[in-house]
């Protein structure tokens, strides 16, 4: 529950940082190119929003973020199932993957330009290693911590190893197998945008940057917004995804 | 029932007469060595790979590498931007820690600023903030404070909202018991608050690690103009990959230790909270 | 002498004209006499922890009052009224003497002051030697002894308990309740007790209060004449079990109503259990 004046506080900060950004920009202190003001920005956006100026960006982008997903899906899948057959295996490859899980993945991107290429490639690669360890990582966890009582209980009803991962096991880890799901995809998308920032011919971290260099701020600025209301909805699109998902199990 | 037990032991042949077979697990080996070989053999295979199936202009073989960060190791520019790029962790961690703790306490504490300002938090923490590099960049310039400051919003956000959540974890029978017990507001603070606080501060600070990691070595491989980006962007261009190779080395392993500090100091700080 | 004054409390949760609003407790009323030990019993969410909190200035009642010794009760009183709690609310970080000290620490008590008596108070329970423990390092029965230590090291006249051996297991709480009796014969305080252990109850109290289902009332009020301390005689004492079953007869009913309530117990009787076989 939230009162109401607590709404009234979030209605207000919100009114507070537009109206200090149209202070700011109408006064004349702020260099436009630094910051434009918000009208402009907002005609810029819709401008772009009508002609379809982000589609080819959008496109690259969502492209790299759908086959860097697929791949650290199934790839977390496949070596979470590997891992969680046994305790000796979990113990033996639980914690390099959480170790490497412990290097900043951002690290890797050098690397994967000069061995991928500047184009999709090196987007896609780092996509899918930033979204490969939740994936990987809740897998296991999932597999490996189910219930014992369950386990018990179906073992003394006289299931096999098969009867027990399909109806005991797998049902018992999904939760976390889509929570990681989640948090690999909202990573990515995330990391994507963050390298297309850093070196890339296409995408909408592309497109911003080379809007800022180019010093169309208030393009830079209706990009960046866009991408931010992009992430928000795919923050909020996973997560409804993944509660309907859990409560259609329970 | 303790003859019942007797007399089937009695029935099992003494221990001498049977041939000792190992248990299962003293024939393994132990999952330490095996991670170990494991380790080995993923390098070996990169090893391989590299010398024998990779182009020497794109990837650079283990040996390679570590030949090439001791000689990185020697020069003086390489080592005055990684321990820029340190002191810029480092510096950006206290900060988002101290501010975050600080405002995490403040909104997390009055039950009426926490529910209004809470929405509002996680927004921002949502936002992708890789867009707006660009922004910081004009804003300090390429110079260390653009890269703490983005250290620091990759970072604070995650310190507020795990304060937040210790907060409203904290045990109620222990803020009933210290109110029937007489303490005031202050005390209820210092006695009971405080302490209860203490693991949620140290997660927060292991995530306020990874944050910072994230938001500097974005920010120093976005400025290519000085600093580790300029190193990177050398090493590749003029396809000398295993400098690139010992160059990430190096930061990812500073990364790691930094990484085990928080987790070490989380661990060694919270001994009593089983 | 009356000491403490419960006047029709009621108190309501959930707000007020919804549908989810609740009347857990229903116009309690009790007079409780200096130096006698009352046991609250009944089913759960009956009313009876809430009474109790109310008692202690740790709820406010939505209507009626409380008065000790007289005077109106808005907020806690640390200086006449100490309480155990059924978790243990014991303070992880400290340890055992530590926590013990903590009640005095808020009250000002001078540091000398409050080494002696939190010492004395670990005596008297038995966990002297566990001063120095953290509370992770001691069983549930310990615990509660340690929050007991902490509570009669405030020299309040009043002791509140909530379900102090709740989390105990049978043969443990067996024995904490004869110690408990010792213990308390000798302090003269006045004291009560939330439990749901029927014999426990008739064990140690002077007066058994029994709650109603939701919306709790008291139904009625029992007496035990039977000196403290109690001896193990009396816990294998026919007196015991007759009271005992007394106040089974007027809980039954109860316990399966709330149950009832929540949907938890089946139509009782035959019915349900020849449609349980049926499937």
């Amino acid at each position: 529950m939230i009162a109401l004046g607590q709404r009234l506080v979030q209605v207000c900060v919100l009114v507070a940082i537009l109206a200090l950004w149209q202070f700011a920009t109408t006064n004349g202190r702020i260099n436009p190119l630094l910051l434009p003001s918000l009208p402009v920005v907002t005609t810029e956006f819709l401008g772009m929003l009508r002609t379809g100026a982000f589609w080819p960006d959008l496109r690259v982008t969502l492209y790299e973020l759908v086959v860097a997903f697929a791949l650290a899906s199934t790839g977390g899948c496949l070596v979470g199932f590997l891992v969680a057959r046994s305790g000796f295996t979990i113990r033996v490859f639980d914690p390099i993957i959480a170790g490497l899980y412990s290097v900043p993945t951002i690290l890797m991107f050098p690397l994967y330009v000069l061995i991928f290429g500047i184009e999709s490639g090196s987007k896609i690669a780092l996509g899918a290693t930033v979204a490969f360890f939740p994936v990987a990582l809740s897998t296991i966890s999932g597999l490996a911590y189910v219930d014992p009582i369950l386990v018990a209980a179906a073992r003394s009803m006289g299931a096999s190893t098969t009867q027990m991962f399909w109806n005991v096991m797998l049902p018992a880890a999904f939760p976390a197998i889509i929570a990681g799901l989640r948090l690999g995809l909202v990573i990515a998308f995330l990391s994507i945008l963050g390298t297309e920032t850093l070196a890339s011919i296409a995408g909408l971290g592309h497109e911003i940057v080379s809007f800022g260099e180019s010093m169309e701020t208030a393009k830079m600025f209706a990009c960046i917004g866009f991408a931010i209301l992009l992430a928000l909805a795919l923050n909020s699109t996973a997560s409804f995804v993944e509660a309907k998902v859990r409560r259609g199990l329970e | 029932m303790s003859m019942n037990v007797d007399s089937s032991r009695s029935l099992r042949p003494p221990r001498s007469l049977v041939k000792r077979r190992p248990r299962r697990e003293e024939r393994r080996l132990s999952p330490g060595m095996a991670r170990i070989l494991v380790i080995l053999a993923m390098v070996a295979a990169w090893e391989i790979g590299a010398r024998f199936f990779g182009d020497p202009l794109f990837v650079a073989p283990p040996s390679q590498v570590a030949v090439a960060l001791v000689g990185l190791l020697g020069v003086k520019g390489v080592m005055i931007a990684v321990g820029m790029a340190l002191l810029e962790l480092v510096v950006a961690f206290a900060v988002a820690v101290v501010l975050g703790v600080a405002i995490g306490l403040a909104v997390g504490l009055n039950r009426f600023w926490r529910g209004a300002l809470y929405p509002i938090i996680v927004t921002i923490y949502a936002v992708p903030q890789s867009t707006i590099l660009p922004l910081f960049v004009l804003l300090f310039g390429i110079g260390a404070a653009t890269k703490i400051a983005f250290g620091i919003t990759h970072s604070v956000f995650a310190v507020i909202l795990t304060l937040i959540a210790g907060i409203q974890n904290i045990d109620p029978t222990l803020l009933k018991c210290a109110r029937a017990m007489g303490a005031n507001r202050r005390q209820v603070l210092v006695s009971v608050i405080l302490p209860s606080l203490v693991p949620t501060i140290f997660t927060g600070m292991r995530l306020a690690m990874a944050g910072v990691l994230l938001g500097v070595l974005l920010a120093e491989l976005y400025v290519s103009s000085a600093g580790v980006g300029l190193y990177t962007q050398t090493f590749a261009n003029s396809m000398q990959p295993a400098k690139l190779f010992a160059l990430v080395t190096l930061l990812a392993a500073a990364a790691v230790i930094l990484n085990e500090l928080c987790r070490m100091a989380e661990a060694r700080f919270t001994r009593w909270h089983s | 002498m009356i000491t403490i004054e419960c006047e029709k409390v009621s108190k309501s949760f959930g707000p007020r004209g919804s549908p989810h609003r609740t009347v857990a407790l229903d116009n309690a009323s009790i007079d409780i006499e200096r130096g006698e030990l009352l046991c609250f019993i009944g089913p759960s969410g009956c009313g009876k922890s809430t009474l109790l909190n109310i008692i202690a200035g740790l709820a406010e009642p939505t209507s009626g009052e409380v008065l000790i010794d007289g005077t109106p009760v808005n907020g806690p009183l640390p200086r006449k009224i100490a309480f155990v709690f059924q978790e243990s609310a014991l303070f992880p970080w400290r340890t055992v003497i530590d926590n013990v000290k903590l009640g005095l620490a808020f009250q000002q008590v001078p540091k000398g002051e409050r080494d002696d008596r939190a010492s004395e108070a670990l005596q008297a329970v038995g966990l002297a030697d566990f001063a120095n423990h953290y509370p992770r390092q001691l069983s549930g029965g310990m615990k509660q002894r340690v929050q007991l230590a902490r509570a009669l090291c405030l020299g309040t006249d009043i002791l509140l308990m909530d379900e102090p051996f709740a989390a105990l297991d049978e043969q443990t709480r067996m024995v904490m309740g004869e110690d408990l009796s010792v213990l308390l014969a000798r302090t003269g305080k006045t004291i009560v007790f939330v439990t749901h252990s029927l014999v426990e109850a008739v064990f140690l109290a002077d007066r058994v209060a029994v709650f109603t289902a939701r919306p709790g009332r008291i139904k009625t009020v029992l007496s035990v004449d039977e000196e403290h301390p109690r001896k193990q005689s009396f816990m294998k004492s026919a007196k015991l079990a007759e009271m005992r079953n007394e106040l089974y007869d007027l809980l039954h009913d109860e316990v399966r109503k709330t149950m009832e309530l929540r949907g938890e117990a089946g139509e009782s009787g035959a019915r349900a259990q020849s449609r349980g076989l049926r499937r």
